[in-house]
């Protein structure tokens, strides 16, 4: 059964003039690593909050459809219950970190869940090493970069032991080193536990060696929906005003002018293809001279 | 703005950041009760620079003279008012100006005192410890988190404040010139993107306390329990006796 | 012309650390210049002196002859426009309309100028439909569109951007980056803070790198963002078509795409 369903979701925010989201049908299975992006405005951020129960539980509005999280149909159940298992991480970390220390911020959670307090114990202590910031237990979020926040924010919600993590352009305030640094963080993180990571980002070059399935999200609705190199090489991408990586661009043009057939999708990619071609046109050149 | 600064808790390890809040409520409480119950300003005074020990003990004496300082403003007011209030002025040229200024004298010290009583308090304790405490002191949840997150958000709101400052003076707005008229009027431009920025805040601040699970259970356990230590009854037992010693100079000795 | 002369600046809560240490730099009318540099490099606090919001400890910063620290940001403001990086710090006004013509109205305008300038504002960013909303009303990108507006309704000789890019996507960074070429077309100023190192490579010319208050280089995009030393040093990742060039073994690392296509035809051409 797949972790995350969402079928015929179609949703308007209240007061609002027209449609965010219309007829989205996704599906994701266990451990797969999902990149999400789309021009501006085109629903991505209404998606996170359907995914996550918060549409239509705290927004309200006009939701039609379905979003199933690991069984849970999230109109018959409440936030706080999507949330143990799916997590969902924001944009700005200065609006989602409220503790002044982040050993507390990160126990809330559990705390919340009313668990033992040596259950709430080792599960802060697995979290911050999971994600390698055990050395800042002691220091308020105040004191740590962005991107210390935002790994800060994504322990929090480890500690709630989700299936599914959902980040909105967790990397958006983020300066490019700590926004790797993060991306390589929750690669690991799905490598390891298999926790299926939905990442919406726009930044596709530095998310895309790492996605299973690359989704575009146009006008409130999925346009494309597949494996990454079938996606970003797929025709009528360029048009859609996403961010494609400059190793595509330079593979479309290789294409034409000299026959190139690969697909990378990161320069170490490009550079063994070309080899990988070369090889063989030195090996068919050598049989021709035969 | 800069009084705010007075509430801004860091961490530290000095011997008041370690006391468990609950003593040193009771310190805030009684010493409060003092500078209310008495007017003699050089009692207040001493009320007063009674605090700066504290502060030195807990290093915090950076922020401590900023919030002093920063309410200077309050100062001129509480003292124009109280003279204003206590001169008689309607028998004008006959004015009560020593007694005024006495009064007038005494509420700015009362002020200062309690100041500083509240600053040392808060900035030396983690505002999830002051909820902690409260909770351990049979407050409602929803309550003390309240207050927590009210008091967490200060430092964020004071930083804002001087973004949009700084924003709407790269726009043209004179800050530091115009009468008072003008002056209040200056502020609009800052206040209100602050309040929007607040609500829109509180709403992001919710769903991603929803989103760690906020409410799934009637009770919460706590990965931290207060409990009081021997440092935290002595230090109660040293407030309550240099409580009863300063009352006895009332009761006994008459000063107001 | 704006110049840094020997600046220094250290923040009152920061007192040991310099945010500026000696910062000595030119910027010519007409630049169009991307100030690059980590976390904490001293970029924001570099950019605020120019509008006066902050003045110099020791040195001086003086724009079109005048000395920042002789006059107040309202009135620089005239020259030095500054958008923020978030747009909801500025919004405030009833109306889209009334929040244009907070600043022209600041500098003391008279009312059919104010108009022009806010009419003018209104056409070219698409803000007509919304002339009688309140700007909390707008979207996220529409409200940045709506602070940019406001700061270039005046159009100011200098205009400053901080962090522009962010949650924008790539068509609107085109907008926004043939928006910069026309003011450089007239002789405006135009000065980017950002970490978009993608943005920089393909639209900004010329680069100033700052690594803990200190100025490493200054010059051509295409000269400094190609040394790997230099990026390491200030921290800042490679623009992806430099970072290609390296991992493929080019000889001269490019931020052109054409270059960095003909350099590996060239390459696989020749069958090496």
């Amino acid at each position: 059964m797949p972790i995350l369903e969402v079928q015929a979701l179609s949703y308007s925010y209240p007061d609002s003039p027209g449609p965010s989201l219309h007829g989205v049908n996704f599906k994701a299975e266990q451990g797969e690593f999902i990149l999400v992006t789309g021009p501006s405005g085109c629903g991505k951020t209404t998606f996170c909050r359907c995914l996550n129960g918060l549409i239509p539980n705290s927004y309200g509005g006009d939701f039609r459809g379905e979003v199933i999280v690991d069984g849970l149909a999230t109109t018959e159940h409440p936030v706080t219950e999507v949330a143990q298992r799916l997590g969902l991480v924001f944009q700005n970390p200065e609006n989602e970190l409220f503790c002044t220390s982040v050993e507390r911020e990160v126990a809330f959670g559990p705390e919340n869940l009313s668990l033992p307090r040596s259950e709430i114990k080792s599960r802060v202590d697995e979290a911050l090493s999971s994600v390698g910031i055990s050395h800042l237990r002691e220091k308020s979020p105040e004191e740590l970069s962005g991107g210390e926040q935002q790994k800060v924010a994504i322990a929090a919600l480890l500690t709630m032991k989700p299936k599914v993590l959902v980040l909105d352009e967790p990397t958006a305030n983020l300066d490019p080193l700590s926004a790797e640094s993060v991306v390589n963080i929750l690669a690991g993180l799905n490598r390891r536990s298999k926790v299926t990571i939905v990442l919406v980002e726009h930044r596709l070059e530095m998310a895309a060696p790492f996605a299973d399935r690359c989704v575009i999200f146009d006008n409130g609705t999925i346009s494309h929906d597949g494996p990454p190199a079938d996606v970003l090489y797929s025709d009528g991408v360029d048009a859609l005003g996403i961010g494609i990586p400059k190793v595509v661009q330079i593979a479309k043009i290789l294409a034409a002018g000299l026959g190139f057939e690969g697909r990378p999708l990161s320069s170490r990619e490009l550079s063994d293809m070309l080899e990988g071609e070369r090889k063989e046109a030195n090996i068919m050149g050598r049989r021709a001279d035969v | 703005m800069r009084v705010l600064r007075g509430f801004d808790y860091r961490r530290g390890v000095t011997v008041l950041h370690k006391l468990d809040p609950r003593a040193k409520l009771v310190y805030v409480i009684l010493f409060t009760a003092l500078t209310i119950i008495y007017y003699n300003s050089l009692l207040l005074l001493l009320l007063f620079l009674s605090t700066v020990p504290l502060v030195l003990i807990a290093k915090v004496g950076r922020r401590w003279i900023q919030s002093i300082k920063g309410s200077y403003v309050f100062f001129i007011l509480i003292f124009a008012f109280n003279f204003i209030f206590n001169a008689n002025l309607t028998a004008w040229p006959n004015i009560n100006a020593i007694g005024a200024a006495v009064a007038s004298v005494s509420m700015v010290m009362r002020f200062m005192t309690l100041i500083s009583i509240f600053s040392t308090f808060f900035l030396t304790t983690a505002p999830e410890d002051l909820t902690q405490s409260m909770v351990q002191l049979g407050v409602p949840y929803d309550y003390a988190l309240t207050f927590n997150m009210a008091m967490r958000f200060v430092p964020t709101l004071s930083r804002e404040a001087q973004i949009i400052v700084d924003a709407q003076k790269s726009r043209g707005l004179e800050m530091e010139k115009g009468n008072l008229v003008q002056r209040v009027k200056n502020f609009i431009p800052v206040l209100i993107p602050l309040i929007v920025s607040s609500f829109r805040r509180a709403e992001l601040v919710a769903d991603a306390m929803e989103s760690r699970a906020f409410g799934a259970c009637e009770k919460r356990t706590t990965l931290y329990v207060l409990t009081m230590g021997g440092k935290d009854y002595l230090f109660i037992i040293i407030s309550v006796v240099s409580f009863l010693l300063i009352l006895s100079l009332k009761l006994f000795f008459g000063v107001a | 012309m704006i110049s840094f002369e020997g600046v220094y600046y250290s923040y009152s809560d920061r007192p040991g650390e310099s945010a500026l240490d000696n910062i000595n730099l030119k910027i010519e009318d007409g630049a169009l210049i991307a100030i690059l540099g980590e976390n904490g490099a001293g970029k924001t606090t570099l950019i605020k002196h120019i509008n006066g919001l902050l003045k110099p400890q020791r040195g001086r910063v003086v724009v079109d002859e005048v000395d920042t620290k002789k006059t107040t940001v309202a009135s620089m403001a005239r020259k030095v426009g500054l958008v923020f990086q978030n747009p909801d710090h500025q919004l405030f006004a009833e109306t889209v309309e009334k929040e244009l013509s907070f600043a022209p109205v600041n500098f003391g305008l008279p009312p059919e100028e104010v108009n022009k300038m806010v009419e003018w504002a209104l056409r070219e960013f698409a803000l007509l439909p919304y002339r009688d909303r309140p700007p909390f009303l707008l979207s996220g990108g529409e409200r940045k569109r709506l602070a940019l507006a406001s700061v270039l309704c005046y159009s100011p000789q200098i205009l400053i951007l901080d962090e522009p890019t962010t949650g924008q996507d790539s068509g609107q960074k085109v907008r926004l980056a043939s928006l910069f070429r026309r003011l450089n077309a007239e002789g405006r100023t135009v000065i980017v803070v950002t970490h978009d190192m993608e943005f920089v490579a393909d639209f900004i010319p010329n680069v100033v790198l700052l690594s803990h208050g200190h100025l490493l280089a200054e010059g051509p995009a295409r000269e400094i963002l190609v040394k790997k030393e230099l990026l390491e040093n200030s921290s800042l990742t490679p623009p992806q078509l430099v970072e290609l060039s390296w991992d493929l073994g080019l000889e001269s690392p490019s931020l052109s795409l054409e270059e960095v296509v003909s350099a590996i035809m060239k390459r696989e051409g020749s069958g090496t």
